[in-house]
C-alpha cells in the first residue's frame, strides 16, 4: 500500500515539477549587458533587398563597436504595424524600429517613442547636415519622435516606352491638373491604354492638390479642408473618368492598393501612377518598360521634402544611448550611406546624399535622385506630421473615392460622408 | 457487433468520498498543463478583453493605464458606428447564403459518393481537397487572380460568348465571389455526411422499395430524417464557421474589406478597429457582442432543432 501511494506521489511530482519549473522559467528575466555587451533589437519593414543592405550596414557598426550586436527582425509592410503594436502592447517593443508618418503621431502621442531632442541638442544625434524641414518632419507636439530616415516626395511615374511607341509627349513638371487630364485623354485614345490612374482616392495627390488651393490636409488638430473641397476634387476626377482619361472603377480599385507590384503603371493598365519618387527602383523591378517620373501636376511648391520613414527609439529601452548612436551612424556615416543607397529614400544627410548620388549606378535610382534634385529648390515648407488617426483618414478617402468611381454616390454625397468619417477618425467633434 | 456488456473486474469498489478524491489528484496534475494553457491562452485573455471592452485601451499604452469608459464602446457600436451595422449586414448575408448552399453541395456530393463504384476513394479525396487548402492564404490569392478581369474564369466564360465581370474588384460581385469560395470548401461537412449516410440501415430502403417508394420519397422520408442529427451538427458548425469568416475576405480585399466595404466581414471590421486603428477597447467590445450573438444564434438553432432533428434513440420512447 505504501509503495502504491509513493508511486502516485512520484507521478504527481513528475507532473508538478516541470510545470512549476516552466512557470519559474517564464518569470525569469532576460536582462543582460552587465558585461558591457549590448544586444540591440532592430525592426523594420521592407523587401529582401532592404534586409540585405540593412544587415550589411549593421554589421559595419558591429565591426566598429564589437560590444554591440543586433537582433534583426524584418518583414513585409503588410502586417508590420500589427506586429509593432502587438510587441508594444506586450511591453517588449524593439529598441530601434522603423516607422512612417502614418503612425509616428500615434506612437509619439502615447509616449512609446523616446524624445530625441536632448540627443540632437548635445550632438549625439547629428542632424546638422539634414535639410531643416526634413528632420523637423519628425517632430510631434514639440518632441523629436523619430529620425527622418530618407527623403522622398510625390512622384508621377509614367510608362515611357508606351508613350514613345505612339510618339506621345511625356508629362512634365508644372503641368496643370486640366492639362494632365487632357494629356491622359489623348494617351487613352492613341495608345488604347488609359492615360492616368484616377488618384481621387490617393491621399498624397489630394494633399498636394489641397495645398495648391491654399488648404492643407490638417490644420492644427482639425481637418484642413471642407466637404466643398472634397467635392471639387471628386468632380475633377469624375470629369476625367467621363472623358476616358482613366481606367474603369474596378481597375482603379486594383490600383488603389499600396502594393508596388500592383500599381497600374507596372501592370500595364494605365500609363501613369501616383506614387513616391523613391519607389522608382522598386517599380522598375516589376516591369520591362522604361519608366519616367515627374512631379504631381500643378505648382510643385505644394510638394515638400517628406521623410519617407523614420527610425524611432523605444522610450523604455535599456539601451537608449546605443540605439540613438546606431541611428546616428546609419544616417550620417558615409560608408553606411553608400551601403544603404537610396533604398529608404534619398539619404537625409546632404553630404551622404552627394556621396551616394555620385556612386549610384542603378538607372532607376538615378532617375529618382534627379527628379528629387530638380524639385528641391521648388519645394515648399513641410506640413506638420499627420495626426493620430491618419491611417483611417487615408482608407476612408479610398472608400469615398470608390463610392464616386463606382457611381454609387455623387461626388457631393461621397465628399460629405468622407468629411464626417475623417473628422471622427481624428477625434474632431 | 453489438458491444459486449462492460466487464467490470471484480475490484473492490471504493467507498465514495475522500479516497476517490485523492485518486483524482494525479489526474488533475496530469491535466494541469492543459488547465494552465486554458487559463493562460483562453480564460485570462477572454476576461481581460471583457475588461478592456469597457476601456479606451489603444494597444500602445499599457492596459493598466487604460481609462474606464463604462458602456461607451457598446453604445457607440449600436448608435454611432455605421460601419458596425454594415459589417453585420455583410456577415449575415454571407452566412445566410453561403452556409445553406455549402451544406447542400456537401450533401449532394456525399450522396453521389456514397455509392460503390470503382475509384470512389479517389473521388472522395479529390472532393475533400479544397477543404485541406481551404483556410490557406494561397487559395484566396489564386481565387483573386482567377476571378479578376482577364482571369481564368472570365476566359472560360468568353469561350461561351459570355462577357465576364471583375468578380473580385466590383462591389456588386465581390461578396458573391467570397461565398463561392466558401461553398467550394464543402469537404469537411461532406465527409461527415458520408459517415452519416453509412449509418442509415439498408433495411429501411429495402422495405421502402418493396412498398413502392421511389428514390425521391426514399430520400425525403428515410435519408433526410435519419441524417437529421448529422445535418444539424453540420449546420451549427458551419453557421459558426460562416460567421467567423476572415482569411479569404482579408486576402481578397488586402485587409480593407473593399471594394467600398462590400466584403467588410464582422471579424475583419473588428481586426481593422483593433490593429489598424489601434482602438482595441472598441474591438474588444465588438468581440463580446459577436460572442453573444453567435451564442444566441446557436441557442436558436438548438431550439428549432427540436422540431426537425430525429434522434433514433428516442424512437422507442
Amino acid at each position: 500500500m505504501t509503495g502504491h501511494i509513493s508511486r502516485r506521489k512520484l507521478l504527481a511530482a513528475a507532473v508538478a515539477v516541470p510545470v512549476l519549473m516552466g512557470t519559474a522559467a517564464a518569470c525569469g528575466d532576460d536582462e543582460g549587458g552587465d558585461d558591457g555587451n549590448v544586444e540591440l533589437s532592430v525592426f523594420w519593414w521592407g523587401a529582401e533587398a532592404r534586409a540585405a543592405l540593412t544587415e550589411k550596414a549593421l554589421a559595419l557598426y558591429t565591426s566598429k563597436h564589437p560590444t554591440v550586436t543586433f537582433k534583426k527582425t524584418w518583414q513585409a509592410n503588410q502586417g508590420y504595424f500589427d506586429k509593432l503594436a502587438t510587441l508594444t502592447a506586450g511591453g517588449n517593443p524593439p529598441d530601434l524600429f522603423q516607422i512612417d508618418d502614418n503612425y509616428i503621431a500615434e506612437y509619439a502621442s502615447r509616449n512609446v517613442t523616446l524624445d530625441l531632442t536632448p540627443y540632437k541638442d548635445d550632438g549625439r544625434l547629428d542632424v546638422s547636415k539634414f535639410p531643416e524641414s526634413l528632420w523637423k518632419y519628425g517632430e510631434v507636439d514639440g518632441k523629436l519622435a523619430g529620425l527622418a530616415f530618407g527623403e522622398n516626395t510625390q512622384g508621377l511615374v509614367f510608362n515611357k516606352s508606351l508613350l514613345d511607341k505612339f510618339q506621345l509627349p511625356s508629362p512634365t513638371t508644372g503641368m496643370t491638373w486640366e492639362q494632365h487630364i487632357a494629356w491622359a485623354v489623348t494617351v487613352s485614345k492613341t495608345a488604347k491604354v488609359p492615360g492616368t490612374m484616377d488618384p481621387s482616392g490617393s491621399y498624397q495627390a489630394f494633399w498636394v492638390w489641397l495645398r495648391q488651393q491654399g488648404k492643407d490636409l490638417y490644420n492644427g488638430k482639425e481637418l484642413g479642408f471642407t466637404a466643398q473641397d472634397v467635392t471639387a476634387w471628386f468632380e475633377l476626377w469624375k470629369g476625367a473618368r467621363d472623358k476616358g482619361a482613366t481606367p474603369p472603377a474596378d481597375v482603379i480599385h486594383e490600383g488603389n492598393v499600396t502594393d508596388i507590384s500592383k500599381q497600374l503603371v507596372v501592370t500595364g493598365k494605365a500609363a501613369t501612377s501616383w506614387v513616391w519618387a523613391n519607389q522608382m527602383p522598386e517599380l522598375k523591378k516589376n516591369t520591362k518598360d522604361e519608366l519616367g517620373v515627374v512631379a504631381f501636376p500643378g505648382d510643385p511648391s505644394a510638394q515638400w521634402a517628406r521623410a519617407s520613414m523614420y527610425f524611432s527609439v523605444f522610450r523604455g529601452s535599456k539601451h537608449k544611448d546605443t540605439a540613438v548612436d546606431v541611428a546616428n551612424f546609419l544616417a550620417n556615416d558615409p560608408e553606411a550611406g553608400k551601403i544603404l543607397g537610396t533604398d529608404r529614400g534619398l539619404p537625409s544627410n546632404l553630404d551622404v546624399r552627394k556621396v551616394v548620388a555620385d556612386s549610384v549606378t542603378d538607372p532607376a535610382m538615378k532617375q529618382s535622385i534627379a527628379v528629387e534634385a530638380e524639385l528641391v529648390p521648388k519645394f515648399g515648407p513641410a506640413p506638420a506630421v499627420p495626426l493620430p488617426g491618419h491611417s483611417k483618414v487615408k482608407t476612408e478617402l479610398v472608400k469615398a473615392a470608390e463610392e464616386a468611381q463606382y457611381g454609387r454616390q455623387t461626388p457631393a454625397q461621397a465628399a460629405e460622408a468622407y468629411v464626417t468619417a475623417a473628422k471622427s477618425a481624428i477625434g474632431q467633434g | 457487433m453489438s458491444p459486449a456488456p462492460p466487464k467490470e473486474p471484480a475490484v473492490v469498489r471504493r467507498a465514495p468520498g475522500r479516497p476517490r478524491r485523492r485518486e483524482n489528484l494525479p489526474g488533475y496534475l496530469f491535466l494541469s498543463p492543459w488547465l494552465l494553457g486554458l487559463a493562460a491562452i483562453t480564460a485570462i485573455p477572454m476576461l481581460l478583453s471583457l475588461y478592456l471592452s469597457f476601456t479606451d485601451y489603444d494597444v500602445l499604452t499599457p492596459f493598466t493605464e487604460a481609462t474606464w469608459v463604462g458602456w461607451d464602446n457598446y453604445q457607440r457600436m449600436f448608435t454611432a458606428d455605421p460601419s458596425f451595422w454594415h459589417s453585420v449586414r455583410v456577415t449575415v448575408t454571407f452566412a445566410l447564403i453561403a452556409v445553406p448552399l455549402k451544406l447542400a453541395a456537401a450533401l449532394g456530393v456525399a450522396l453521389l459518393l456514397n455509392r460503390v463504384f470503382r475509384g470512389v476513394g479517389i473521388f472522395r479525396g479529390l472532393f475533400y481537397l479544397p477543404s485541406l487548402l481551404g483556410g490557406s492564404v494561397a487559395v484566396a490569392i489564386v481565387w483573386v487572380s482567377m476571378f479578376n478581369r482577364g482571369g481564368a474564369f472570365n476566359s472560360l466564360l468568353a469561350v461561351f460568348g459570355i462577357e465576364g465581370a471583375p468578380w473580385v474588384s466590383d462591389p456588386k460581385y465581390a461578396l458573391q465571389t467570397l461565398m463561392l469560395l466558401a461553398i467550394w470548401q464543402f469537404g469537411a461537412p461532406m465527409v461527415i455526411f458520408l459517415a452519416g449516410l453509412k449509418q442509415v440501415p439498408v433495411e429501411l430502403y429495402e422495405a421502402a422499395s418493396v412498398d413502392g417508394a421511389g428514390k425521391w420519397r426514399q430520400f425525403k422520408h428515410i435519408t433526410l430524417p435519419m441524417l437529421s442529427p448529422v445535418i444539424f451538427f453540420n449546420l451549427v458548425l458551419e453557421t459558426i464557421h460562416g460567421f467567423q469568416g476572415f482569411t479569404s475576405a482579408f486576402v481578397l480585399s488586402n485587409g480593407t474589406g473593399g471594394p467600398v466595404d462590400s466584403t467588410l466581414m464582422y471579424t475583419l471590421n473588428l481586426y481593422i478597429n483593433g490593429f489598424v486603428q489601434l482602438d482595441m477597447g472598441y474591438a474588444s467590445a465588438m468581440a463580446w457582442v459577436f460572442l453573444v450573438a453567435i451564442g444566441f444564434i446557436t441557442v436558436v438553432l438548438f431550439r428549432t432543432g427540436r422540431f426537425w432533428v430525429h434522434y433514433s434513440d428516442s424512437e422507442g420512447g
